[in-house]
């Protein structure tokens, strides 16, 4: 065991440990609330965002989609990035001295990317924030940037398989992907959170803290695939018809894909903070005695630790029985990989006001494990009518999504509606035309991608192969 | 006084105000000694003009504030009462900010200056609100700084006797982001 000084020129000041846990608190504030990712796909948006063996991306959520005939509904999406011209046309500033500089605005570009039209944007962050202080009082009026502040834990993150190469050698595949897992909780007491988000008076003798608990891992992953189609009984229709959601033909198509995972980082943090009051909140020269606490873990490829090394698997199945469609995926089923990590502790002293730091372990054996994604769906076709609805579970969140499309010739007319990461209720609708191979889909959606978690609304647009 | 840092914890959340603002009050009678706020006078005999110092003290501010802040504009409210007991005379009721390294706050430019009336017998309630003093502005995102009470009798009748009580005495200063 070894430990160090930090900040051996006379310590952190009170200044720099107050902002560094209020800055704390807002960086993750401003970070809390995105959440689901948005859907580029018009056709699936104007859905609700459900995903079918046919619609939305259907080879990502259940493997076994793959090895279903292709059908009428469509065989992939071309995004139409149409908000670039109204996020050049109007965009928030990115210098701090403009007058208009707000970075709630500037977070929501990043949690609502300007991919696709804003038809109706939250209310903007604003207004003026209110202190009162006196010798045993203390009220903060942060007006509208309590709508920041979440009544329950912030959390964010999610599991990103980032791009990569993939090769199909017919029923079989092969695929290279980044794979990025990003997690973090930031929970406020009940104390500090009624202070920010309902002003209600700070108190003497009381712990204002917060715990946070960080992970980010990322890897490369290496996996091999296989998908068929394992059950059939046919219809009279599939002669005509070779597409299973409408010939009316029972089948099962199942699919796995076992992959290795080459850890390239990981990193954790577990922290837990807080001030307590005295017994008059500004009485002493201190007034307010800091605690914290953070242990840290990590391994990188070239440093600490080096490369790790995992297993996982994505695997799936999708039955279709009388043009009715049940499909279950769970991707990275099992994944995990093993590093060998340093572990540090990091410790505030209010008496001395400086962090020590104390080296726990090195080349520890650690195994992280990748959250598992899971995908139902049941879909339902009647003629040239798709009723569907799906449950992805992940990680952090449960979203639900039901939509329909109704084909009337050659115009497509899309409902939906979904329940999104806020657990709010969002509605969709849309609608398309096919010329021939390639049609143009356009959607209208709501949603709560920004950190105020307000409703808003989007238009989407995007082309659709057939 | 004591020192103000918890309110640092909340500046940063300016950074996302744009250009909006902290407001930031401070009730600074609540940080004095309980003995200072009130101070017994006289008697003071027949002369033109009498000055009593009430007090003069040094307070810790909002350590650090001055770093990432910058002071839009400040105020101050200010309220006393003066029960005087025999005598009477006009007066001026003077607060004082100057620098932590000043010698001593008398020697600038009052702050407030509330003009008064004092009957025998009777109860005389002053206030004022000061608003946008530079003066304050620059002593208030200072680590510290100092303030003084000072009160003139220009006697009429004598012997002027009482007790005066500080009520109030309030800042509020408007912080912008300066980051």
């Amino acid at each position: 065991m070894t430990a160090r000084r930090l900040d051996e020129d006379g310590g952190i000041t009170a200044m720099k440990k107050a902002t560094s846990i209020a800055a704390l608190v807002l960086a993750c504030g401003l970070l809390a609330g995105p959440a689901q990712g948005q859907t580029l796909d018009a056709r699936r948006l104007g859905m609700g965002g459900v995903v079918t063996s046919d619609v939305g991306d259907h080879t990502g959520s259940n493997i076994a989609f793959r090895a279903v005939p292709k059908g009428a509904g469509g065989s992939s999406s071309i995004p139409l990035p149409l908000g670039l011209i109204q996020y050049i046309a109007d965009h928030p500033t990115f210098d701090s001295k403009d007058s208009t500089f707000n970075v709630y605005e500037i977070a929501n570009v990043f949690l609502n990317p300007p991919l696709t039209i804003q038809l109706v944007k939250p209310h903007e962050v604003s207004g003026d924030i209110s202190i009162f202080v006196g010798r045993d009082s203390l009220m903060v009026d942060l007006a509208d940037v309590k709508r920041v502040i979440p009544k329950n834990s912030m959390k964010q993150g999610g599991v990103f398989h980032v791009g990569g190469f993939a090769k199909s050698f017919g029923k079989m595949f092969v695929q290279v992907s980044p794979l990025i897992h990003v997690r973090n909780e930031l929970l406020l007491s009940d104390k500090l959170r009624d202070a920010l988000r309902d002003a209600v008076p700070f108190t003497g003798n009381t712990r204002y803290g917060l715990t946070d608990e960080g992970r980010a891992q990322a890897a490369i992953s290496l996996q091999f695939g296989y998908a068929l189609r394992a059950l059939h009984r046919p219809s009279q229709a599939e002669t005509e018809n070779p597409d299973p959601r409408r010939n009316g033909s029972t089948s099962l198509y199942v699919g796995a894909a076992p992959k290795y995972l080459l850890g390239i980082a990981y990193a954790d943090a577990h922290s837990i903070a807080g001030a307590t009051t005295g017994d008059t909140l500004f009485a002493g020269s201190n007034p307010v005695t800091i605690d914290m606490d953070t242990q840290t873990r990590h391994a990188v490829v070239g440093g600490d630790g080096g490369t790790g090394s995992g297993i996982g698997s994505d695997v799936g199945a999708v039955a279709y029985y009388q043009n009715f469609e049940l499909g279950v995926g769970l991707n990275d089923f099992g994944s995990q990989i093993k590093w060998n990590t340093t572990v540090r502790r990091h410790l505030y002293d209010d008496a001395t006001n400086k962090f020590t730091t104390t080296e726990v372990a090195t080349n520890q054996r650690f195994v992280s494990r990748i959250p598992v994604t899971t995908t139902v769906n049941v879909a339902k076709r009647i003629g040239r009518t798709t009723i569907a609805a799906d449950v992805v579970a992940g990680d952090l969140r449960t979203s639900m999504h039901a939509g329909a499309e109704f084909w009337f010739g050659m115009f497509a007319v899309r409902t939906g509606m979904y329940r999104d990461q806020n657990k709010m209720a969002q509605f969709a609708g849309g609608g398309g035309y096919r010329f021939g191979k390639v049609g143009v889909d356009l959607a209208i959606a709501t949603n709560s991608r920004n950190i105020e978690r307000e409703r808003g609304a989007e238009l989407s647009a995007s082309l659709s192969l057939y | 006084m004591r020192r103000l840092i918890p309110i640092a914890l909340l500046l940063p959340l300016l950074v996302g105000c744009g250009n909006r603002n902290l407001i930031l009050t401070v009730d600074i009678l609540s940080f004095m000694d309980p003995a200072s706020r009130a101070m017994n006078y006289g008697p003071i005999p027949p002369s033109p003009s009498d000055t009593v110092e009430v007090f003069a003290d040094s307070l810790n501010l909002l350590q650090g504030v001055g770093d990432v802040t910058r002071v839009a504009s400040a105020s101050l409210d200010v309220a006393a009462s003066f029960d005087n007991a025999s005598g009477a005379a006009t007066g001026d009721f003077l607060i004082y900010f100057a620098a932590a390294d000043s010698a001593n706050p008398f020697t600038t430019t009052p702050v407030a200056d509330i003009p008064f009336q004092l009957l025998a017998g009777q109860i005389t309630n002053v206030n004022t609100h000061v608003d946008t003093s530079p003066v304050l502005a620059e002593v208030l995102t200072h680590d510290r700084a100092k303030v003084g009470l000072r009160i003139i009798f220009n006697g009429t009748s004598f012997p002027i006797q009482g007790r005066e009580t500080l009520t109030l005495l309030r800042a509020t200063v408007v912080l912008k982001k300066d980051l």
